[in-house]
Order: structure tokens, then sequence, then C-alpha cells
């Protein structure tokens, strides 16, 4: 024969749970038959047997729960009856005694219940009496589960029958009582449920602890409501509120000792009542804080109070909150109580409270800095008396210290209102490492993002200050270097914040530049190729805005001078840290841009700036592409400018023609010594003539028809043959007289008859295309005929 | 709302020779349409509800004698009625205690021939003890009439039932007690008086002043104990008349647990003392809190119960009910959890 199954907790629950419900299901029914019949005696028999089921030991939290459900529906049936009953007229005659014969005292004081709040509801004048009697006899049941479902029934049953009225009670003459009554009654209550809830916490055996917390919790409720029903009378002003109603809550809380119980009634009491009483009693409620369990979690629970009142704060309803509540001092001093409480509160919960307080300061009083300044002082003091210091990037603690300090930047958007902070950038000391580098990007990005404009050098120094981890290395940098793509975003950043360091008046601006340039130019090798080229372009930017100035200020062009000097500095760093080509392109810029102010000097320091960059051509740099391309830039640089004299434009083009004609691939060389052609034709003196040398453009480009002969790769050699013949055009169409359509003629004839040797592949191909559509253009050219020059005698 | 009388006890005493004229005897008590009745149980148990007479009060009435046979005459030596008030003990049947025996002479010795009233009158009697029905005591009174013949009497009883009314007592203190095990448990109880009337209500308080026993729940009973006999025969009997529950769980250090109960539910008599030296009546209201294993702790007090005149029932109920509601204040809101 198989064994009977065991049955699991949970059948066994179902199944006793289904008896009693199948019990309270036949009696019931057999109650309402009574009832019907008018044997209210009979019926309220059946009633008691019915309630006998609620004095079971024998069901979970949850199945008792449902029982107790299953029998108030059930009672209010007999509620109904007796109601009615009692407004028909009908009196039953010490029904309310009658009820108390029942021997067992749980189903009697359900029943006292029931019939209490039929007699209330027939007569007021009851109530008063009634009401003190039912809570006060209620104290019988100490079992706590049954406890409080019982006095929860009393909640639900008394719910709309409570005075909720300010008639004057004084003497006991007012028998119906009034809204203190009604306190009083839900105090008492409370005060009772909130012990059985918490004596739940020390029955059984210790090993079924989490289970037990698991079953208090979810009997919450049961306690909570008292703290709704309360909130619910409207008769409580809040002289009353800050009197009667708070203090003998907050005791009750503060004085179970019992974590669970404080952090969901305290979160109770945030919830259920109206925001003004929350602001009108404060401090007491605080206060209540600072004495709570050291196991509660007061950081969540001042949290969630300050939440609501910041958001009262900002809604529509509330007017903002009274002038005579100093919100922020309130909580501010009580915070620092609960601190001082409780000295094994984690670092991070001081700080997340920290972090609260500053919502409340930035959401209720956008226009103080001082509190948020108040906020980040505190906490420094906390830090340095907790000995906090490098916080671990990662830990609780460094986190919450990270939501602190983004909000300012959050809420403000602008730096320079951060910058007002006086303890702001000292609090970047207690981060480690990559914390700091974290909150500085996360500054930066802030001030990309909403393209705040720094105007001050001082505002500058501040910034730079305090992110300083961006700006130069560190002495507790890690070893191992950043992973490079990460480093050149973060210097990207850098470059970028370097364009937002503006200010209007322009003698500010240079300051302005010069504390840049002190910091970043410590940043050492790697940082400085990406900060301080932003710095040349802004100081060449600076010096464009001195022209417009020329009027108003007569010492424009000493400013200009000194301005070209930090540049020369400036790039004098660059090739310090033996970087080659972003000098030369600096300085070639630096040369157009001091080219085009006309302040005294100004070609020297063009001159000046071009030959540092020759220098540079010359010394730093051996790749050969790398000198094709430097030459190329050069010679385009020197084309464009038009601010030397002969003496000085003749040697740098010289320098250029030589330069390129010296360059170690003879392909380079032809290309070099093709481009110095232009700087004989378009190349402009100091008057901006151009100076139109067909002689010496014709020079170059038979030099470079010459060295092109001589590359052995043929393959190139047509290549160079189509490149030189678009110069050559290019000059024959601008006039050039050097230029012949015969010398056209011979090197189209020449590219005519390599060009089918070459071997077919890509680069064939592009060559083929180069030259098709360099013809294509003379076809045009000669069809439409209508240019200053002939094309006649063109054979293609 | 009335209710019918029960129907009146008649002994007869038949002769088992004689064939002659018998006689039907009926008592009618005065102003019976206007005198209350009272129940009071039998020996076996069952109810029985007879006119209610209070100590000094008069007694008077007919008794009506009908004749069974027409046309013939009953020879009798007298006709008496007796008022007797007497104490059964069922332990000693043959002797009835009469702590009260009155006798009046309703006929000299002659003849009837016709049905005959006979008026009677016991004037302001004096009726000390309440009636009683006991386990082993009973306390009646009856009037009883004997038509005297030579050899069977013709003898009709009928009961009446007296309550004996106490005035409120001047000195009704409460009881107030602390008791206790030690380091174990220790309650103070109180019950507001020492002597509750019949219809009266006992509220009280219990504190728990020391708690480190697990209590399953507390009840108070009402003991009823019955003494008869006296020295070496004394026989005790006690009677659990209630059961109430008044706590469920186990409270803790500085809880207070309110008691009421109501004892017009409950089949009570006023408390008796050594009445007539043969029997005593006393009540106890016992404490007795049960814990997890089922052991029971208790504490009994004797309480004493009397009875009122109805008279001033009404004003007093509505004292009883300002009693149970306003006496109790909230206690100090105090939690205190025992670690």
């Amino acid at each position: 024969m198989p064994a009977t199954p065991q049955l699991s907790p949970q059948e066994e629950q179902e199944k006793l749970l289904e008896e009693a419900i199948g019990v309270v299901k036949n009696q019931a029914f057999q109650m309402k038959r009574c009832l019907d019949k008018g044997k209210l005696m009979d019926g309220l028999k059946h009633a008691s047997t019915m309630l006998g089921e609620l004095r079971t030991s024998l069901l979970s939290p949850k199945s008792y729960y449902e029982l107790y459900m299953a029998i108030s529906d059930e009672l209010r049936h007999l509620e109904m009856y007796l109601v009615e009953e009692f407004q028909k007229g009908r009196k039953v005659a010490d029904l309310y005694e009658l009820v108390q014969y029942a021997g067992n005292i749980v189903p009697r004081l359900y029943l006292l219940i029931t019939v209490g709040v039929v007699y209330i509801k027939s007569n007021e004048l009851s109530r008063r009496d009634i009401l003190k009697d039912l809570v006060e006899m209620c104290r019988g049941v100490q079992h706590p589960l049954r406890g409080l479902f019982l006095r929860n029934y009393l909640l639900q049953c008394t719910k709309n029958v409570l005075p909720d009225n300010n008639d004057d009670a004084t003497g006991g003459e007012n028998e119906s009582g009034n809204v203190q009554d009604s306190v009083d009654f839900i105090q008492l209550n409370f005060a009772e449920m909130n012990k059985l809830w918490v004596r739940m916490q020390h029955q059984g055996h210790s090993r079924d602890r989490e289970r037990r917390e698991q079953e208090r919790r979810e009997l919450r409720i049961l306690v909570g409501t008292n703290l709704v029903r309360l909130s619910q009378l409207e008769c409580i002003d809040m002289e009353r509120f800050k009197k009667n109603v708070l203090p003998g809550v907050l005791e009750q809380v503060v004085n179970c000792k019992d974590p669970i119980s404080q952090e969901y009634l305290m979160e109770c009491v945030i919830q259920v009542f109206p925001d003004d009483n929350h602001l009108q009693c404060l401090s007491a409620f605080l206060r209540a804080c600072a004495d709570l369990h050291p196991n509660v979690n007061v950081k969540n629970i001042i949290i969630a109070l300050i939440d609501r009142l910041a958001s009262f704060a900002q809604s529509e309803e509330g007017n903002g909150i009274p002038s005579d509540i100093q919100l922020f001092d309130i909580f501010s001093q009580q915070i620092a109580q609960v601190i001082q409480n409780r000295p094994d509160m984690p670092p991070e919960d001081i700080v997340a409270l920290q972090v609260a307080l500053m919502n409340l300061a930035l959401k209720c009083y956008p226009d103080k800095v001082e509190y948020v300044d108040k906020v980040l002082e505190t906490t420094e003091d906390i830090f340095n008396r907790l000995n906090l210091d490098h916080l671990e990037h990662g830990a609780a603690v460094s986190k919450e210290l990270m939501k602190l300090m983004k909000i300012p930047i959050d809420t403000y958007n602008s730096i320079l209102t951060v910058l007002e902070l006086q303890h702001f950038g000292a609090m970047f000391e207690y981060f480690d490492y990559k914390g700091r580098k974290l909150m500085s990007c996360f500054i930066i990005n802030n001030i990309l993002e909403n393209e705040t404009c720094i105007p001050t050098q001082e505002q500058v120094d501040l910034i730079l200050n305090i992110v300083n981890c961006l700006v130069q290395d560190q002495n507790d940098q890690p070893e191992e270097i950043d992973d490079p793509e990460d480093f050149a975003e973060e210097q990207g950043l850098m470059g970028r914040f370097i364009h937002l360091l503006y200010s209007e008046d322009p003698n500010q601006q240079f300051l302005i530049l010069n504390m840049a340039r002190k910091h970043f130019g410590s940043g050492g090798d790697q940082r400085i190729k990406f900060t301080l080229p932003p710095i040349v372009f802004a100081a060449c930017r600076l010096a464009n805005r001195y022209v417009d100035l020329k009027e108003e200020d007569e010492n424009w062009e000493k400013k200009c001078q000194k301005i070209f000097q930090f540049v020369h500095q400036t790039i004098g760093a660059l090739i310090k840290a033996e970087l080659a080509e972003i000098p030369l392109r600096l300085f070639l810029q630096g040369a157009v841009t001091a080219g085009g102010i006309e302040f005294e000097n100004h070609e020297t320091v063009a001159y000046e700036f071009m030959s540092q960059a020759f220098s540079i051509y010359e010394e730093e740099i051996s790749d050969s592409k790398a000198q094709l391309a430097a030459i190329t830039l050069i010679i385009a640089t020197l084309e464009q400018m038009s601010c030397f004299g002969e003496e000085n434009h003749e040697p740098l083009r010289t320098q250029c023609a030589l330069a390129a004609s010296k360059l170690l691939k003879k392909p380079d060389q032809c290309r070099g010594v093709s481009i110095c052609s232009h700087l004989f034709w378009s190349g402009k003196n100091s008057k901006g003539e151009e100076m139109r040398d067909g002689k010496r453009v014709s020079d170059c480009l038979k030099k470079g028809l010459k060295i092109a002969n001589q590359c052995m790769d043929s393959s190139v050699q047509v290549q160079l043959f189509v490149e030189l013949l678009n110069h050559y055009i290019y000059f024959f169409e601008k006039g050039c007289d050097q230029i012949s359509i015969q010398v056209l003629n011979q090197i189209i004839t020449k590219i005519q008859e390599h060009l089918p040797n070459l071997e077919a592949n890509e680069e064939t191909d592009q060559i083929n295309k180069h030259f098709k559509n360099t013809v294509e253009h003379l076809q045009m050219k000669k069809e439409i005929g209508d240019t200053e020059v002939s094309f006649a005698g063109l054979t293609i | 709302m009335k209710r019918d009388l029960a129907e009146t006890h008649i002994y007869r005493k038949m002769s088992f020779f004689g064939f002659g004229q018998s006689a039907e005897v009926d008592i009618i008590l005065d102003g019976q349409d206007s005198r209350k009745t009272a129940e009071i149980k039998t020996e076996d148990g069952k109810k029985e509800r007879y006119y209610l007479y209070f100590d000094g009060e008069t007694v008077s009435g007919k008794v009506n004698v009908s004749l069974k046979k027409a046309g013939s005459k009953l020879e009798h030596q007298g006709i008496k009625i007796e008022f007797i008030g007497q104490i059964e003990l069922y332990y000693d049947r043959g002797n009835h205690h009469e702590f009260t025996s009155l006798v009046k002479e309703l006929a000299r010795p002659g003849e009837l021939s016709q049905n005959t009233s006979y008026n009677f009158e016991f004037q302001q009697v004096e009726k000390p003890y309440e009636s009683y029905t006991g386990a082993n005591v009973r306390l009646r009174y009856f009037l009883r009439v004997t038509i005297v013949k030579r050899l069977s009497d013709v003898v009709k009883e009928q009961d009446i039932v007296v309550h004996t009314l106490s005035h409120y007592p001047e000195m009704n203190n409460s009881i107030k007690m602390e008791v206790g095990i030690e380091d174990c448990l220790h309650i103070e109880f109180e019950y507001n008086k020492s002597k509750y009337h019949l219809k009266d209500v006992i509220v009280g308080k219990i504190y728990f002043l020391l708690v480190r026993i697990k209590i399953k729940h507390m009840e108070i009973q009402i003991i009823k104990r019955e003494t008869t006999g006296s020295g070496p025969n004394t026989f005790n009997e006690n009677e659990t008349i209630a059961k109430y529950e008044i706590m469920d769980g186990a409270p803790v250090r500085g809880e207070s647990i309110p008691i009421r109960l109501f004892l017009s539910g409950y089949e009570l008599t006023p408390t008796m003392r050594d009445i007539n030296k043969k029997f005593s009546v006393r009540y106890y209201l016992n404490l007795v809190l049960v814990d997890e294993e089922e052991r029971r702790y208790f504490k009994q007090q004797e309480i004493t119960i009397f009875r009122r005149s109805d008279k001033n029932r009404k004003t007093y109920q509505a004292t009883a009910h300002h009693n149970a509601t306003r006496d109790r204040k909230p206690e100090e809101n105090s939690v205190e959890e025992e670690k």
C-alpha cells in the first residue's frame, strides 16, 4: 500500500483554510436564515460559532487574512440587518450586554464591535462612550495575529462613525464626541496594534527570524491603516496636529524600538499627512528620526521626506515654502544630529543624506548658492572627522559623493555658478585618481554641452585646478598608462573646452590665454599636442579681434606683437616636446595671421614664423612623404601671403624652390618643383601684386619634366607627365607667354605614347582617367574658343 | 409576559380500603393576578414557577374544598392550614428541619356536605431565608392544608418562592491583590467590588507586572460552593457556574487586561452563610491562567452576591454602564518589549 503522502506546509495551510472557510460558509448561511426569520438570538449564536474559527493558531498570516476577509464579509450582513431593525424602531434591548455573554473572547469582541457600531449608527449620543469601550476591551486579545486583525476590524467598522467635529467637549457634556475623541481612539488602537506587531518579532524560534520578518511585513498595512485613518479626520487643524496627533504617533514609533516598525511607520507618517503639516512639524519629526533604532535606515526616511517637500515646493498648488520656516536650516541641523547619534552610520549613508539636503536646497531655494555650499562644507567636515581620503572608485561612498557633486553641476548647468561654491573644488581631493577624472570629464562635458564661456582668468584658474587631473600628471596616477583612445578623447575634450575660454574684453582674453597656457604648459608631451594648438588658434583669433579695435585701442599694435610672442613661445613648447608637424603648421598659421594684420613689424613677425617653419622642416622632418607634405604646405602658405617685400620674399621663395628640388625621391622632386612654379606666378609682394614671372614658371616646369623623364617607373612617370600637363595647361590658360601650344602637344604625345604600354591595373586606370579628363577639358576649351588664349594648333 | 403556573403538586394519601367520600383541595392566594412569580429548580433539575413572597409579607388566601361525590358527606377530624419553611438535606431524607411552622385551624371536626371555602391569613410572616434548590440541600416554603380523617388525611401543599432582599451594602470595597510565582509571574488584579447583586456586572482589571511564562489564555470562573452538614459530616459541592475567557494570547510586562462580566446571564443565588446552621452557599471568582503547556495557575477570591429589589434596577443599570465605560482611562502608552 502506498504511504499517504506527507502534506507540504503550503498544502497543509490550504487544507486548513478550506476547512475553516467551509465552517464559515455553513454558519453564515444559517445565521442569515435565522435573521431572515427574525430569530436574532439564534442568528447571533451562529455568528459566534462562525467567529470561533478566528480563534485558530494554525493559520499563517496570509491564510488568516483570507479567513478574516470571508468572515468580515459575513458580519456585514449581520450589521446591515441590525441597522435595519434599529431603523424600523425595533429596540433590541441590551444587545450590547447580551453579546458579552459569549464565553470566548475573540468571537465576543467581534460581535461587540459589530453591535457597538450599530448602536452608534442608530444613536449618535452613545458614540463617544462606545468607541472608548470598544478600543479598551480589545486589550483582551494579546495574541499578535488575532489581536491585529481584531483591531483592524474595529478600525474598519468605525471608519465612518468617528466623530469629526470641533464641538467643545470640555466637561464631558458632548456625548457624541468630537475629533479629539477620534484622535484618542485611533492613537490608542494604533499603539496597541503596534505593540502586537512588534511582539511578533520576539516570538518563536530565532531560526525562523527571516520568515517572521517577512510575515510582519505582510501585516504592516494593518498597523499603517491607523495613520491613514488619522489623516482622514478633517477637523484636525494644524494646532491639534502639532500638539495632539503627531507627538503621540512619534512617541509610539520611537519607544517601540523596533527597526521594522520604525522604518515603516515613519514612511507612513511622511506619506499620509499633508505637506503643510510636515512643514510645520519638521523639527519634531526629524528629532524622532535621530532617536530611531540604529538598524533603521534613517537615511531613506529623511530622504523620502525631503523628496516630498522638495516636490511640494516645486508643485503648482504649493505656494512654495513659507518664509517663516527655515526648511534648510532645520534639516541641516537635524541631519547633523542624526549623524552624531549614529556613530556607526556608513559614510555612504551620510553622504546620501547630504545629497538629499542638497536636492532640498536646490529645489526649494534655487537662488541660495550658500546653502549648497553649506552642504559641501558639512560634507567636507565629516570627511575630515572620519579621516576619509582617496575614496576608491566604485565604492559606495565614492558613488554617493559623485552623486552629490554632480547635482550642482547638473542643476545650475553653468560652471560659473558652481565656481561660486567655495567648497566645491576642495571635495575633489577626496576622490581617487579615477574618480577625479570621471568628475573632471563630467564637468568639462557639462561646459561643452552648455557652451558656457569662461570669461575671467581667475575662473579659468579655478576650473583648471579642479579638473587638474586632466591637465597634468597626478601623484596618485596608476603606473599603467591610460588607454590611448580614452586619453585622446579626454584631451580632445580639453581642446574643445579651450575654445570656450572667452571674454568679450580682449585684454582679459589675453590674460585668460596666459593662464590656460600656464596650466596646460605643464601637461607633459602627451597632453600638450592636444591642448596647446587650440591656445595658439585662440591667440590668433584674439590678434584678429584687435584689428577691429584699431580706433579704440592705441596700443593695439604692441598687444598684437605680444600675442605673437605668446604664440611663438607656445609653439616653441611643442617643438621641445619633439613634435614637428604640429609646430610647423602652427608657425605657418601664425605667419598667415600675422601677415594679415597690419601692425608694426608684422612683416618681420611673419618672416620669423616662416623661417621657423623652415627650420623645423629642415631639422625635424626626415620622412620623405612628410617632407613633401610640409614643403607643399610651406609653398602654399607663402603663395597666399601678401606681406612680404621683395627682400624677404625672395629668400623665402628661393628657399622653397631649393628645398623642393632637394627632395630625395625623383617623383617628390618633380612634384615639389612643379608646385613651386606657382610661387613665381601668383606669389604676392607687400602691395598684393602677383609676380607673373613666366620665365621662372617655365623653368620650374621644365625642370619638372626633366626630372619626370628620369623616373624609372613608367607608371609613375606617366602620372607625373599628366600632372605636369595640368600645371602647363593652368599657366597656359592664365596667359603665361612662356608656355606654348607646342609644349602641350609634346607632352600630350608623350603621354599617349607611354600610356598603352602600362600594365593594366587600378593605378593605370586612374592615370587614364586623369588624362582623359584633362584632354576633355582641353577639347572643350578648344571648341568654345572664347578664351583669352587661343587653343589653335592643339592636337588631341 | 407571564407564564402559566406549573401544575400544583397534590399529594394525596389515598386510602386503600375506604371507598368513602373524598375531596379536592385548592389553595387560592390573594392577589394572584398581580403577584409576581419566580422560577426555582426542582430537585430533578426542572424549573417551576411559584408566587413570590418577601420577608414579612402577609400570606393570605382562600382554601376551596370541593367534594368529589355529590350527595355524600365528608366526615373529618378538623381542617387546618400550615405555613412551613423547611430545609431538606438530601442525604437525610427522613429529617426535614422546619425553621418556620405556623398553623391556622380552618374548621373544627365535623362533616362537610357541600363544597366549602375558608379564608386564611398568616400575618406578616417572617421568611428569613431565600428559597433554594441545590445539589445536596433544598430550602422551601409551602402552605399545607390537611383535612384530618380517621384513616387517611386529605393533604394539599402549595409551594411559594421567597426572595430575600438586601440593601446596597454600605461598605463595598474593591478586591485588589498582587499574586505571583517568584521570578515567573506577577500579576495584580482588581475587581471593582466585593459584593455584587444578581444583575450586577463585575468590572476589573489585571495588570501584568512580570511575565516569564508563555500564557495561552486567561479566564474568569464563577464557582459556587455549597456546604452542608457540620463537623466531620461536612459536604462541599463545587459547581462552576461561569467560564469566561478574558484574555487570548500572551501579554508582556506592563499590559493591563480589562474584565467585564455581566452576572445576569448566569444562574446565581444570593450568597447564603450558615443558613439555620444547616448549609451555606458561597461564591468565588477564580482567575485562571493557562500556559502553553496547559499548566494552570489560579487564584480564588470570595465575593458576596445579594439580591436587590427590582425598584432600583433601572437607575442601577445606567450606573453600571457608566462604570463599565467611564472609569477606565487609557493606560500610559508605553511599549516595552522584553528582549
